[in-house]
């Protein structure tokens, strides 16, 4: 008999994992951005 | 007897003629259709070498030993004879010992009326079936034996084409339209839906995981995960990833027709993205590799060497490792990882209704991970000033790039001025690492 409980379990937090961290890369690439941003301005300095 | 003249044909069964139809078909499509040939077409001539019987390129080698000390009444499989399942090799005065796997005999060890302590070696024979090593420990014979469990067992092959996969990926599209990433974590729906149901047909744990990853649509995710997870079924999982990643034209258009109307289809988006600089696209590699290893540790082997591949082509620096991670490294890997893959398809393994519901259940997963990224697409839109075309979510589904150029063909069609494939290149490689990332939930979980 499958645990279901376990199941949801996997599946639900997989899920959750899996979009919260991409959602912390959608941060990262908009933190990267600004990063390069102000990299490109002091180099050109 | 192990001789000159053994032939094959007293060995040969109808399954083994059904497997050598099943890899004739996969060469013509390779060939006829030109369906994923570099894929195909070796794992079709793989299935084929496996299933002549005696050719013995996937053996493996295992010893049968006795479990309780005894005399030997009876020989009851003699050298070079086949056996199934569960068969007894040897009786004692003691009870029966069988093979837990099938096989054919290579030796007998012991003499009728032999003393045997528990624990010595009564038989070895040879099988191609997979086992789990810790409960049947086997060691690789035959050439294929030998590249499945150092390649692919070893993990070794899955990560270095991830490396390739890195080299050849250009991340600029979705750097410079990120929110297209919630769209590939979206796809992953369709992962966990397969998981489910494959549960509720029975599947254990371990291998409905590997069922579901096939939704990733991502042939070495899918790989690293059923070798970790559920090794037995590795052929069917593999076939079933590349045959649908093959098979993309054909199931994402009917899916996102069925969940957008034609005014949806027809958004139109912009077609040039913000320039991306290659300071970002350095640094898109190195944050990314630290973020998700910190927080999923067992997607490291596939995240790490993605991320490798794509510094290589991003830094400019290393043109001819690029180059080669690109060309003649993927090439070889591939051709090792392909006929390990087909080499798996022993008549005696694939022919079983279990391959028959992955089959079914890997086309449902690649559907509902197709589905789900159109449907958070049209939720997205709710709260978009610019709105995006809904299609793009269903490339979230991975199959770089099969699935981003159906929906630039498919947008083609709705309105002749728009140019959805570098918008769909977004959330088809956050796909890919969504992918990786949930297959390292899995073997972060059940591994």
């Amino acid at each position: 008999m499958v645990d279901m409980g376990l199941a949801v379990k996997i599946a639900g937090g997989g899920f959750g994992v899996v979009f919260f961290l991409l959602t912390i890369l959608w941060f990262t690439i908009w933190l990267t951005k600004v990063v390069a941003e102000k990299i490109t301005k002091i180099i050109n300095k | 007897m192990f001789g000159l003249l053994e032939s094959g044909f007293q060995f040969f069964t109808w399954g083994n003629a059904l497997m050598l139809i099943i890899g004739a078909v996969l060469i013509y499509l390779a060939i006829g259709k030109k369906m994923e040939p570099l894929l195909l077409l070796p794992i079709g001539f793989a299935i084929m070498l496996v299933n002549l019987p005696v050719g013995g390129l996937m053996d493996y080698e295992h010893e049968i030993k006795a479990k309780k000390s005894g005399i030997i009444s009876q020989i009851s499989v003699e050298e070079g004879n086949v056996f199934d399942k569960d068969a007894t090799i040897v009786q004692a005065d003691t009870g029966a010992i069988a093979s837990p796997v099938f096989g054919r005999v290579k030796a007998i060890k012991v003499k009728k009326g032999q003393q045997v302590a528990a624990g010595d070696v009564v038989a070895v024979i040879l099988t191609s079936q997979q086992t789990n090593q810790t409960e049947i420990p086997t060691k690789p014979i035959g050439l294929l034996a030998i590249f499945f469990s150092f390649g692919i067992m070893w993990q070794i092959l899955p990560p270095l084409i991830f490396l390739c996969l890195g080299a050849l990926t250009d991340f600029g599209p979705m750097l410079a339209n990120p929110k297209t990433l919630l769209l590939g974590a979206a796809a992953q729906f369709g992962v966990y839906f397969a998981f489910f149901l494959s549960l509720l047909f029975g599947f254990s744990f371990n291998e409905a995981a590997s069922i579901g990853i096939i939704g990733g649509a991502e042939g070495p995710t899918t790989i690293y995960v059923t070798a970790q997870l559920a090794p037995h079924i590795i052929g069917a999982t593999a076939v079933a990833c590349y045959s649908y990643m093959a098979l993309v034209p054909l199931i994402l258009p009917p899916v996102i027709k069925l969940l957008t109307t034609k005014k949806e289809r027809g958004i139109y988006m912009k077609p040039t993205l913000r320039p991306v600089s290659k300071l970002e696209k350095i640094l898109f590699p190195l944050v990314t590799t630290v973020i998700v290893i910190l927080f999923v540790p067992a997607s490291a082997p596939l995240i790490g060497c993605l991320m490798l591949g794509n510094l290589f082509r991003e830094s400019g620096v290393v043109e001819r490792l690029s180059n080669t991670a690109q060309t003649v490294f993927i090439d070889v890997m591939t051709i090792i990882l392909t006929l390990a893959i087909g080499g798996t398809m022993v008549a005696e393994n694939f022919l079983q209704v279990k391959t028959l519901l992955i089959l079914v259940l890997g086309v449902i997963s690649f559907a509902s991970a197709a589905a789900a990224g159109v449907i958070l697409a049209k939720i997205m839109n709710l709260f978009l000033k610019e709105k995006i075309n809904p299609m793009i979510g269903g490339a979230g589904v991975s199959a770089v790039p099969m699935s981003a150029r159906v929906v630039q063909v498919m947008g083609q069609q709705e309105n002749k001025k728009n140019f959805l494939l570098m918008h769909a290149m977004g959330p088809n490689v956050a796909g890919a690492i969504g992918a990786a990332i949930a297959g390292g939930v899995f073997i972060g979980i059940l591994g």
